[in-house]
């Protein structure tokens, strides 16, 4: 009975390093309709810069704002000058474009920091013996990222919900030509959408640089896991970002514990689909109703 | 159509001719017959995702299942490589035909990750200890290396990669065939309702969930033959032989290339084939490239090309060929009395245009 709390505290633990990721990658489909392949290596870019500029200046939270600010121009510079060009064309062109940007941001990010993993600093509240809930041990840094998805995905629903700044980008996201037609800046809201979801991107890696190691290759493992979490809770949903990373994490674990680490994987991705099999739109996503 | 063919059978053997032994050799001849392969997965990828919109990023799952197939066919049961080449073909055919069935409920982003589940599992499964006694778990399957046979070589003085070559563009020539035919029949115009239109192609009396199932099972066995060919090509199959961004690529080809089209599929197939050889050429010739590090930098490179060529040919290359031609003056159902007007110059540019619309 303890291994299986503790298993699943774990599970918990790498579920809440996919729910981070998954969460970013909600923010942008909400208010662009984009699945970006380009989160993850977005992420580790910026995280990247947050290593250079926490190298320049060895204060983890001034670095940690610096790269939000510069994560913030990242975000809207691709925006501006890849996606805009391909956004009026067909439905599969944007996502080539963001695949398109994997390659340029992982060749880029070896060419600059070279490919063996470097030390990245973690906050000092994250540091010290991990936490004990009952017969399970939680490392901090994960209890850390755990809170830190909480609090994005309540700021994610307060802007999305209580804003008019996010009604309008839930109304240009659901209807570009009726959002502009009602007076919303439709590329001002779609540059917004990539200017906000690379900074939960950055705050993403930034937190799970010290668990994963800082390499050009940090996220490459955990986007797909995000994409099936986010794909499990529902896309459009912040919450479905979280339940579905717990519980993508946890599956793992147990899977990997109890049947097989051989099979791990697999059993993750047949337990996922067989949920989406009777949810087709994932745990919280709105059902798409067309009309003809 | 006939010196098309002429060139098509004389390929292999323009090496030995003076002025083609500088730019042709076997290794050519190799990579002509590698472009054969991806005619045909690209093809049915081009069924599945151009024709029918169902986007599949596992498209790669497929080719390797052929491969495994071919080879478990080939080295346990013995049968000789056409046999082995149909059977797997026909047998991924039908598991893409059953994994429609579940398909049949996703549709967009869930379809498209619920796809690329299948090629992140498969390396897992292909070495399960369960049946790593027909997969050969980590190492894979090596098949005996394609053998000519005598009367060719003694007759033809043909290699290995020439008769691979002739084996491949056959049926790559026949596959294309199908698929021309499949899409000018019922078949075809009715995965092009369902693209355009779910409702509207129910309304039609179309059985969406069986059209739906017959496009994954068809683009399958396209797959599947690619793969078996793949493997006849390179004899050895392993768990990493296709993976994830093999899967991806093959989409942004078929996107590059042009959708819903049959020269789609084949400019896809040309420029998967030459992709890494483009990006050399660029690398070598780039003015002040090793100021700027071209050579540690080929992934950037080629992802900027990517980026650039959707900007510039959102439709792919078959689309944009499509678009001149109709706007050309007295292209295709257009007058040909405005061509014949506009070629004479009676009018100024603009009224010969004017009539000519």
């Amino acid at each position: 009975m303890d291994q299986f709390i503790q298993q699943f505290a774990t599970g918990l633990s790498t579920g809440s390093l996919y729910a981070i990721i998954a969460l970013a990658l909600v923010l942008i489909y909400r208010s662009t309709g984009i699945v970006n392949f380009a989160q993850g290596e977005m992420a580790m870019f910026m995280t990247f810069t947050a290593w250079s500029v926490w190298n320049w200046d060895s204060n983890f939270w001034l670095a940690f704002f610096i790269t939000l600010i510069i994560a913030a121009a990242f975000g809207a510079l691709i925006e501006l000058v890849a996606l805009r060009p391909v956004e009026s064309g067909p439905v599969l062109n944007p996502i080539i474009v963001t695949i398109g940007l994997v390659l340029i941001l992982d060749s880029l990010a070896l060419r600059i920091w070279q490919g063996q993993p470097k030390p990245f600093p973690s906050p000092a509240m994250f540091k010290g013996a991990p936490l004990s809930i009952g017969p399970a041990d939680i490392s901090r840094t994960n209890v850390g990222v755990f809170c830190m998805s909480l609090l994005i995905m309540a700021l994610i629903y307060l802007f999305f919900n209580k804003t008019k700044v996010g009604l309008a980008m839930r109304a240009t996201a659901q209807d570009r030509v009726a959002g502009s037609l009602v007076g919303i800046r439709v590329g001002r809201m779609l540059a917004l959408g990539w200017v906000l979801s690379s900074m939960v991107g950055a705050v993403a890696g930034m937190l799970l640089a010290p668990t994963l190691f800082l390499s050009p290759t940090m996220m490459a493992g955990a986007l797909l896991f995000a994409f099936a979490a986010a794909v499990l809770g529902g896309l459009d949903s912040p919450v479905g970002a979280i339940v579905g990373g717990l519980t993508m994490g946890v599956v793992q674990n147990m899977a990997g514990t109890y049947i097989g680490s051989n099979i791990d994987i697999t059993v993750a991705f047949v337990v996922i689909i067989a949920i989406l099999l009777v949810r087709p739109r994932g745990l919280f996503g709105r059902k798409a109703i067309q009309r003809v | 159509m006939a010196a098309g063919l002429a060139v098509l059978i004389a390929f292999p053997y323009l090496y030995r001719l003076p002025f083609f032994d500088n730019y042709l050799s076997d290794f050519r001849t190799f990579q002509a017959t590698r472009f054969a392969i991806w005619i045909i997965v690209l093809m049915g990828l081009n069924l599945l995702t151009g024709y029918s919109g169902q986007i599949s990023l596992g498209h790669a799952a497929f080719v390797a299942v052929g491969a495994y197939i071919a080879a478990i066919l080939m080295k346990d049961a013995g049968l000789p490589v056409f046999a082995a080449v149909l059977a797997a073909a026909l047998l991924t055919g039908l598991l893409g035909f059953l994994i429609g069935a579940p398909a049949l409920r996703l549709s967009g982003p869930y379809l498209a990750i619920a796809t690329l589940a299948l090629i992140i599992v498969l390396p897992q499964i292909l070495k399960h200890p369960s049946i790593d006694q027909w997969t050969g778990g980590v190492s894979g399957i090596r098949i005996s290396s394609p053998r000519v046979p005598a009367s060719m070589h003694n007759n033809l003085d043909m290699n290995t990669d020439q008769w691979l070559y002739y084996n491949c563009m056959l049926a790559a020539l026949i596959m294309t065939a199908m698929a021309w035919s499949v899409t000018r029949s019922r078949l075809g115009r009715a995965f092009i309702a369902l693209r355009d239109s779910e409702i509207g192609a129910q309304q039609m009396g179309i059985n969406v969930s069986l059209y739906k199932m017959t496009a994954f099972g068809l683009s399958s066995l396209y797959a599947g033959a690619g793969g078996a060919l793949y493997l006849y090509q390179q004899y050895y199959v392993g768990p990493t032989s296709f993976d994830i961004t093999f899967s991806l690529t093959l989409l942004i080809m078929i996107v590059l290339g042009g959708l819903a089209s049959i020269s789609g599929a084949v400019f896809a197939a040309l420029i998967f084939t030459v992709k890494d050889d483009l990006t050399n050429f660029i690398v070598a010739h780039i003015p002040f490239g090793e100021k700027i590090g071209i050579e540690s930098s080929r992934g950037a490179l080629f992802g900027l090309l990517l980026i650039v060529s959707i900007i510039f040919t959102p439709r792919g290359i078959a689309g944009n060929l499509r678009k001149q031609k109709e706007a050309r003056p007295g292209g295709p159902r257009k007058s040909r009395i405005a061509a014949l007007v506009n070629k004479i110059g009676l009018f100024s540019r603009k009224e010969a245009q004017a009539s000519s619309d």
